[in-house]
């Protein structure tokens, strides 16, 4: 077992790969949050009066809320005084994007050009507060699909964006959410016009860079009608002994007959193995399925972060709508997530299904938290949630806390749970057919996560895959 | 008021906690089948499992009946075992509340929890139960289940198991159900000459069954069986 062990911590402790810092000019704004701190956000961004008053009226409504402490985290004190709200590159000429960024992009593996290896994925690069580049936005425009930055959207399609901003998460919805928008910098808007399918699949690539500030980011993905897409998102900081805030809120409108996937995978600097540094990484993301016969999958994979705080949901409003969460979140050392989701569920024959799969390791705090809610309108609704979680070591925790509450005769809820660990008969078995202790633990692990990451799309799924044998393998002892 | 009860080291202790009328009560007696029979409509109970003791608990919840149950329990001695099994029949406008916090401070119990319920009419039930598992406590077998049955449309059902686990070599589980009486089962027994009313009366007791088996076999067993049986059929 000793063997097993140094294996394991040699593995753990391999270094966080997408640490590094770009040296690149960029512009502030003093730190702090104040309403001329947000009248500056806004003037920055040349917005009109409508947005300035919805940060605004976020903003007061904010100041009267605070900090949820209901998760099962341990959270240090965050003084939202002492963030720099805006950071960007300095562009000197506006066609032209930094060589500086475009190599730091290369290096994550987000080319900007549009090249033939990721013809099939269109990417939205997003560096600390602005977006660099959106590729592909010809072909996408050809069918129609708008895919573009939130704060060129709000220029160019601004009865889109204030039709559908702020109606799934509205701005006093929660603390962070308000915050967010009250302060929310870039993102990326999208929308598939009626009947149509989405060619490519659309991504969004955040980075953290700068040092002292935070990430706020907003999407609104709106399908319409009958219309097909499937968008991913991923992002990485630099390695730095500061905790940096990230609190974004996505929205996704699902219309009659559309079917939205949205995948993550995220991998924000989680801290060293002390737990000095990291990013907390605390997210608001829902999606509603507005129309007849919708459909919303969600599937994430958390490996990231110093703390996550994070419950993508669906309200299934429309009749025959169904919704499925995936996940599978991996912490170690001393990273802490208390991630779940919500299902809502308003409409006749709607269905959803949640599978979890929680894997903690090191000194960390693994929870899931979820809420399935049937009202007594929604005829044969049906909800089907498992919730596994697997200890690696015995300083580690991992815990369960559903919400069910069902007032619907008709629907059938379920809910199971179970915790275990890696069984020594499980290791004794392969290392006995010659697999040694470091690729039974892999693949013991990536059999138990096989059914979420089965749900990836392609390109997302080989680098899952080696996300959780870096973050993981090797702990086991 | 705060009952605190140590079940010594070695000791069995077996507690059957009733909410129901008075009549029912004094049917039932003082004790029944090995089990100290304690009536009321609020418990709240603190209870301490030393080494090698066995807690052996029941809770009835019957028709027409308000109840409060708070319990408290913690496995502090190697070798301890709880059993915590419970049951609420709620046909009409009754308003239950149940909350359960059972810690594993040290390692090698075991805690086995099953409630099971029937809601219909215009009742609200709320289930609250935790499991608590210690750093220390390795070699721990927790499992919790509660199964509900909702009858109506107006009636409510919350449940919200709870599971914190500190230890890693443990076997935990838990598992919620909110369901309806199964209508594949209904037609197997009506098209075989069972009415309906009667069929569904079948399905409520097997499904209620399982928590009775805490208790031993015996007359008395199949005495109060058929008095829950009896709540059944004239309450739902």
């Amino acid at each position: 077992m000793q063997e097993d062990k140094d294996i394991l911590k040699e593995i753990t402790a391999q270094e966080y790969e997408h640490g590094f810092v770009t040296d690149v000019e960029q512009e502030f704004i003093p730190k702090g949050l104040n309403e001329d701190i947000i009248r500056l956000i806004s003037a920055k961004k040349e917005e009109p009066g409508w947005l300035l008053d919805f940060r605004l009226d976020a903003f007061r409504k904010w100041k009267s809320m605070k900090m949820p402490e209901w998760a099962h985290l341990d959270i240090p004190e965050i003084d939202f005084q002492d963030i720099i709200y805006f950071a960007a590159p300095k562009k000197d000429r506006p066609d032209k994007i930094d060589p500086e960024l475009e190599a730091t992009f290369e290096k994550l593996g987000i080319p900007l050009h549009e090249r033939e290896a990721l013809a099939g994925v269109a990417v939205d690069a997003v560096f600390d507060s602005v977006s660099v580049k959106t590729t592909f936005r010809k072909t996408l425009a050809e069918k129609g699909i708008i895919f573009c930055p939130f704060s060129e959207a709000v220029k160019e399609y601004p009865e889109l964006v204030r039709k559908y901003l702020a109606t799934v998460v509205p701005p006093g919805d929660n603390f962070y959410a308000a915050l967010n928008s009250a302060v929310f910098s870039d993102g990326s808007f999208c929308y598939i016009p009626k009947g149509v399918r989405c060619p490519m699949e659309l991504s969004s690539y955040f980075r953290i860079n700068a040092s002292g500030t935070g990430q706020f980011e907003r999407t609104l993905i709106v399908a319409d009608e009958g219309s097909y897409v499937s968008y991913l998102e991923g992002c990485t900081a630099p390695m730095r002994d500061e905790n940096q805030l990230h609190a974004a809120v996505v929205e996704i409108v699902v219309e009659k007959d559309a079917d939205v996937k949205y995948s993550t995978v995220q991998n924000w600097y989680p801290g060293d193995a002390q737990g000095r540094g990291g990013i907390f990484n605390f997210v608001t993301k829902r999606g509603i399925c507005k129309g007849e016969g919708s459909h919303l999958s969600w599937t994430q994979v958390e490996t990231g972060s110093a703390i996550t705080w994070k419950y993508p949901s669906t309200i299934l409003k429309g009749d025959n709508s169904s919704s499925e969460f995936y996940s599978v979140a991996v912490t170690n050392n001393m990273q802490q997530a208390d991630t779940g989701t919500k299902m809502i569920h308003i409409g006749k024959n709607t269905r959803s299904r949640i599978i979890s799969k929680g894997i903690s390791a090191g000194h960390s705090q693994n929870s899931y938290r979820g809420l399935v809610r049937i009202e007594s309108r929604a005829d044969n609704a049906r909800n089907y949630s498992q919730c596994d979680s697997l200890l690696i070591g015995d300083k580690c925790g991992a815990h369960t806390f559903p919400h069910i509450v069902n007032s619907s005769k008709t629907s059938v809820v379920e809910h199971e749970a179970t915790t275990s660990k890696i069984s020594e008969e499980q290791l004794f078995y392969c290392n006995q057919r010659g697999i040694g202790p470091e690729d039974a633990v892999g693949l013991i692990v990536n059999g138990y996560a096989q059914e979420v990451l089965a749900k990836l799309p392609m390109e997302f799924a080989v680098e899952a895959r080696k996300l959780l044998q870096v973050s993981l393998e090797g702990s086991v002892g | 008021m705060d009952n605190i009860f140590t079940i010594k080291s070695g000791d069995i202790s077996r507690t059957m906690l009733v909410a129901a009328g008075q009549n029912a009560v004094e049917s039932l007696g003082r004790r029944v089948c090995g089990f100290d029979v304690f009536a009321g409509d609020g418990f709240v109970r603190n209870m301490l499992i030393e080494e090698n003791a066995v807690a052996d608990i029941l809770v009835l919840v019957l028709p027409g009946q308000d109840a409060n149950l708070d319990l408290r329990i913690e496995m502090a001695g190697q070798g301890a075992s709880c059993r915590l099994f419970g049951l609420y029949l709620c046909p009409d406008n009754e308003r239950l509340s149940v909350n359960v916090g059972l810690v594993h401070k040290v390692g090698r119990c075991k805690s086995h929890q099953l409630f099971k319920g029937i809601v219909s009419g215009t009742s609200r039930t709320s289930f609250y139960g935790r499991i608590v598992v210690d750093s220390d406590a390795q070699v721990t077998e927790a499992y919790q289940e509660n199964h509900n049955l909702l009858l109506s449309d107006t009636a409510k059902v919350d449940t919200m198991p709870q599971l914190e686990i500190y230890a890693d070599d443990v076997k935990c589980s838990h598992g919620a159900t909110i369901g309806k009486l199964n209508e594949d089962e209904q037609f197997y027994m009506r098209s075989r000459g069972i009415p309906e009313s009667e069929a569904k009366v079948l399905q409520m007791v097997s499904f209620i069954s399982p928590v009775l088996d805490i208790l031993p076999d015996g007359e008395e067993k199949t005495r109060l069986a058929s008095y829950v049986e009896h709540c059944v059929r004239t309450g739902f």
